[in-house]
């Protein structure tokens, strides 16, 4: 089995760089264990947690994967990424060097930079709803919690009223005490029948009100929903993202997959590398966890297999280690500068990852690979999360990277 | 709330609990006052141990048969708190089998049932134990939940008219003419300075119970010796693991609930380091390489969290220099060894000898208040196990129970029938490791004087299972607004119960436990946005 390009890690990142290397018209592979760090998105993506993006590039440090792209092409890959994910069935809202707001499941507001379909982003940091606000929950739904939610409204004058809706549809999953979650609710309004009967049982009640305010848990198989559900509701509708799992995401990643196929691309769908075979600074083919009899071959790598947690990076109590191709990392020897004693500061080793040149390319031994390239959070030189640059750091990379490949060859 | 009692029983841990208990069930007119939340000292840190007293038979004869005696009182009393897992004093090709022999003549001559096992049945009994032991002594070891232990002998005491304050802080003892006559304390939550009168004042506040004395102008020479352990992401072991040899640390291995917990060291630290404890990376090690010896599929056990609690170690009163100290029930009478009447400490001892350091301190007040009441203490049980076995409690509670009942049964015993339960937004989820669900947060925050996660967590069990309360805080939280308790101080309460909830899982940050952190800091910090600059729980 041969490729032009092998991808492990099927994410934001993964199928972004397939997608633009599928374009080009080459033969690619995505190697994913299924899931992706997209499945606990806030529905929204980030690019950098600042007024102002282009303006703060100069501060972020050589280091930086925005630093590496440079100023040139960060700018016009940040006007690409609608026309982008548009064209893989991914609509999104905002502008491509401005930022937006969007509400947490807390209550909290946070920039953001683009908004998934069925999320809700705002111009600006406080907004007011009006002077009456409904808040709608699907009653024993708890991962809505309309109390912050209400808290914060209410902080900037609206007066909210929380209404909790039993819909006949949601029942059977009632039964199961672990049922009621965000994932099993949007697969029921999936259904049209479903949707008919929550704009009847919500209708009458948002008579008189400014503003309908609804978990975002519409448009699990496909977008359009969350408008449709606006629409026949007839008030304005501001749609709120819910603790994990993300109905946005999960669509998301979705449709990122079904994308990359659309235009020819191979999924190896649940499964892991677990050996590469190198020739030197080459990496020639790799060896995974179901087919364990052949090796797959390609002329590059693309590592984009996610941070932690996605475990494209592991922690031994004295050291972080990339363990799909053992390529080198970039963290702290002392384990005390990993951490910090308090949660909401900045993590150090949510910064750690795989070091990369200027390309890219990733380092193995202390040599720069001639094919190995890496994208997303498996990247050292960004704390993500500190930055809110994830989603940024992911599709920026991965264009740069796709397009790296195709000028090499 | 009257401001004259006959007892202020200072301390809200397992001493004061068990000593107000007691008093109360003997008519008196009782305050317990405590500065956090119950159970927030030694008592909400230890190894959760129901000790058969197997551990100081060779040793200390008489602790032994002080164990192994209020171990069967604690079955009969506090059956809704204790899990009789039996334990296994296991010896290891490295340590010495003569041991065993003197070990098990001494336990039997402390009435512990000491029952020596083959190797292969130690085994099969407990299949976690490491393989290689050469021998095993089988004693009815057990483990306790410390918290609920603490919370049913509140309620208890509260039931019998007791006055409970949390959250109050003694500022002052009142001294007047030779004589201490009650406290000055603040109230954390809101500032006000309150005044109480009592005949007698009970200094039962552990290892804090060195300052409480000073502020009476007595000296108690206490030494904080810590001790800290790990907890693990599963339940390893459903029998306690003992090593058979001179205790020494991290030896035992304790299952309870659904996690299981190794332990401990010993170290002297400073006073001022009891309100701030962490655990280093060398007591990690040390628990780690210990404790695989135990059992070792430790070693590739996920870590759930590393903890550390002080001993209240009390030097004997004929040596002040501190180099004899006793680790035995400490009761002091300033009376007759200061001169300083209407003032008793009491402490020292175990989480486990609670009830008979509340019999000796209630004797000693009775005595001084001319009241003539027995002890009541082992024959009564407690609110949660007033039921005569299992079948009967199964009976008594629901004709179905769900498996979120049954566990909410597990927690409070006969008070499970209180849980109100009516429809199906009560048996919703809100803690899925633990099986919580929607009434039993009710009930608690109803009736068990929850004033924030973490108190919720110390009655409920909420956030202490396997993810630590990342899926269930927030649940949690919206629950706690919804009842009333204001909306932004149930926001900073999520915060500050995250935040909590890391320091405990920060010394033991690698493999999964750093997989898992990473996505709580990407929901908490990421998702939901939270900044916070607050001070950390106790």
């Amino acid at each position: 089995m041969k490729f032009d390009t092998i991808i492990i890690g099927g994410g934001l990142a993964g199928y972004s760089c397939g997608i633009r290397l599928q374009k080009a018209g080459r033969k690619c592979a995505v190697i994913s264990t299924g899931e992706s760090s997209l499945y606990f998105s806030s529905g929204t993506m980030g690019l950098l947690d600042a007024e102002d993006p282009v303006g703060e590039l100069d501060k972020l440090g050589p280091e930086h994967p925005y630093s590496k792209i440079g100023r040139e092409r960060f700018v016009e890959y940040a006007s690409q990424i609608q026309p982008f994910f548009s064209e893989a069935g991914i609509s999104l809202e905002g502008s491509p060097l401005g930022c937006r707001w969007r509400m947490s499941p807390t209550g909290n507001m946070v920039r953001c930079w683009m908004a998934m379909e069925g999320v809700t982003s705002f111009g600006e940091e406080k907004p007011y709803l009006g002077a009456k606000v409904l808040i709608v929950n699907f009653l024993g739904f708890l991962d809505f919690n309309t109390a912050f939610i209400a808290e914060t409204l209410e902080r900037s004058g609206s007066a909210c009223t929380v209404e909790a809706v039993k819909l006949e549809e949601f029942e059977r999953l009632r039964h199961s005490a672990t049922e009621m979650r965000s994932t099993n609710i949007a697969r029921a309004l999936d259904r049209e029948e479903t949707i008919t009967s929550l704009i009847n049982a919500v209708k009458p009640l948002a008579e008189g009100y400014d503003t309908v305010v609804l978990p975002a848990v519409f448009g699990l198989s496909r977008e359009g929903t969350s408008g449709k559900v606006a629409r026949g509701i007839g008030v304005d509708t501001v749609f709120i993202g819910t603790m994990p799992p993300s109905v946005p995401g999960i669509r998301t990643q979705m449709q990122l997959s079904k994308s990359f196929q659309a235009l020819g691309g191979r999924i190896f769908q649940g499964d892991t590398v677990i050996a590469g075979n190198w020739e030197g600074e080459t990496l020639r083919s790799v060896r995974t966890a179901n087919i364990d009899d052949m090796d797959i071959k390609a002329d590059n790598f693309v590592l984009a297999s996610g941070s932690f947690f996605s475990k494209g990076l592991a922690a031994t109590p004295y050291a972080i280690l990339e363990p799909a191709l053992g390529l080198d990392v970039d963290f702290s020897g002392d384990r005390n500068g990993w951490y910090d004693l308090k949660f909401f500061n900045r993590q150090n080793y949510i910064g750690f990852g795989v070091r990369t040149g200027r390309d890219f390319r990733a380092f193995r031994g202390g040599v720069e690979c001639s094919n190995v390239y890496a994208a997303g959070s498996v990247l050292s030189g960004a704390n993500s999360l500190a930055e809110g640059c994830g989603a940024g750091t992911a599709v920026m990379t991965a264009l740069a990277v796709a397009d790296n490949i195709l000028k090499e060859e | 709330m009257a401001k004259e009692y006959d007892v202020i029983i200072i301390g809200g841990g397992i001493t004061g609990a068990g000593t107000a208990r007691d008093c109360a069930l003997r008519g008196l007119k009782v305050l317990l006052i405590e500065r956090n939340d119950i159970a927030t000292g030694a008592t909400g840190r230890n190894h959760g141990l129901l000790h058969s007293g197997a551990r100081y038979a060779v040793k200390d004869g008489e602790s032994a048969r002080e164990c192994i005696r209020e171990n069967q009182i604690l079955r009969r009393i506090a059956r809704h708190c204790v899990e009789e897992t039996d334990g296994l004093f296991i010896t290891l090709p490295e340590d010495d089998l003569n041991y065993q022999a003197e070990f098990v003549k001494r336990c039997g001559e402390a009435g512990i049932r000491a029952e020596v096992m083959d190797p292969k049945e130690a085994l099969r009994l407990e299949p976690s134990v490491n393989p290689d032991i050469i021998g095993a002594v089988r004693v009815p070891d057990g483990s306790v939940d410390p918290f609920r232990l603490c919370s049913a002998n509140i309620l208890d005491a509260r039931n019998h008219g007791a006055d409970i304050l949390a959250y109050h802080e003694v500022t002052s003892i009142i001294v007047e003419s030779g004589e201490v006559k009650g406290v000055k304390a603040v109230d954390k939550r809101s500032g006000e300075s309150l005044e109480f009168r009592a005949r007698i004042t009970v200094n039962a506040a552990g290892i804090w119970g060195h300052h409480i004395a000073s502020l009476a102008g007595v000296n108690v020479s206490m030494y904080p010796a810590k001790g800290a352990l790990l907890v693990f992401g599963h339940r390893v072991n459903n029998v306690v693991i003992n090593r058979c040899r001179k205790a020494s640390d991290a030896d035992i291995l304790v299952p309870g609930d659904t996690v299981c917990v190794i332990g401990t060291t010993s170290t002297k630290v400073p006073f001022e380091e009891c309100d701030h404890m962490s655990v280093t990376p060398e007591e990690v090690n040390l628990l780690l390489r210990e404790g695989s010896k135990l059992a070792p599929c430790l070693n590739d056990t996920r870590i759930l969290r590393a903890y550390a609690g002080v001993r209240p170690l009390v030097a004997s009163d004929d040596d002040p220099t501190g180099r004899s100290i006793s680790r035995g029930i400490v009761l002091l009478d300033h009376e007759t060894r200061d001169g300083l009447k209407g003032f008793i400490t009491i402490t020292g001892g175990k989480l486990m000898t609670y009830r008979l350091m509340g019999e000796w301190t209630t004797d000693l007040v009775c005595r001084k208040l001319g009241v003539r009441k027995n002890c009541l203490t082992a024959l009564l049980p407690l609110p949660g196990s007033r039921y005569k076995n299992a079948e009967d409690l199964a009976k008594k509670t629901w004709s179905r129970p769900s498996y979120g009942q049954k566990a909410s049964r597990g927690r409070h015993g006969e008070m499970a029938g209180r849980i109100v339960s009516e429809n199906d937004i009560d048996k919703s989820i809100v803690c899925e490791c633990e099986e919580v669900s929607v009434a039993e947060v009710r009930y608690a925050i109803e009736n068990l004087d929850i004033h924030n996660l973490i108190d919720l967590r110390r009655r409920t069990r909420v956030g202490m299972g396997t993810c630590q309360g990342e899926l269930c805080a927030c649940r949690a939280a919206g629950l706690i607004a919804k009842a009333g308790s204001c909306a932004a101080k149930a926001k900073a309460d999520t915060a500050a119960f995250i935040d909590e909830r890391w320091r405990g899982m920060f010394p033991v940050c690698w493999g999964d436990t750093l997989r898992e952190n990473e996505y709580a800091e990407w929901v908490y910090a990421g998702v939901c946005g939270i900044k916070y600059e607050g001070e950390v729980h106790q």
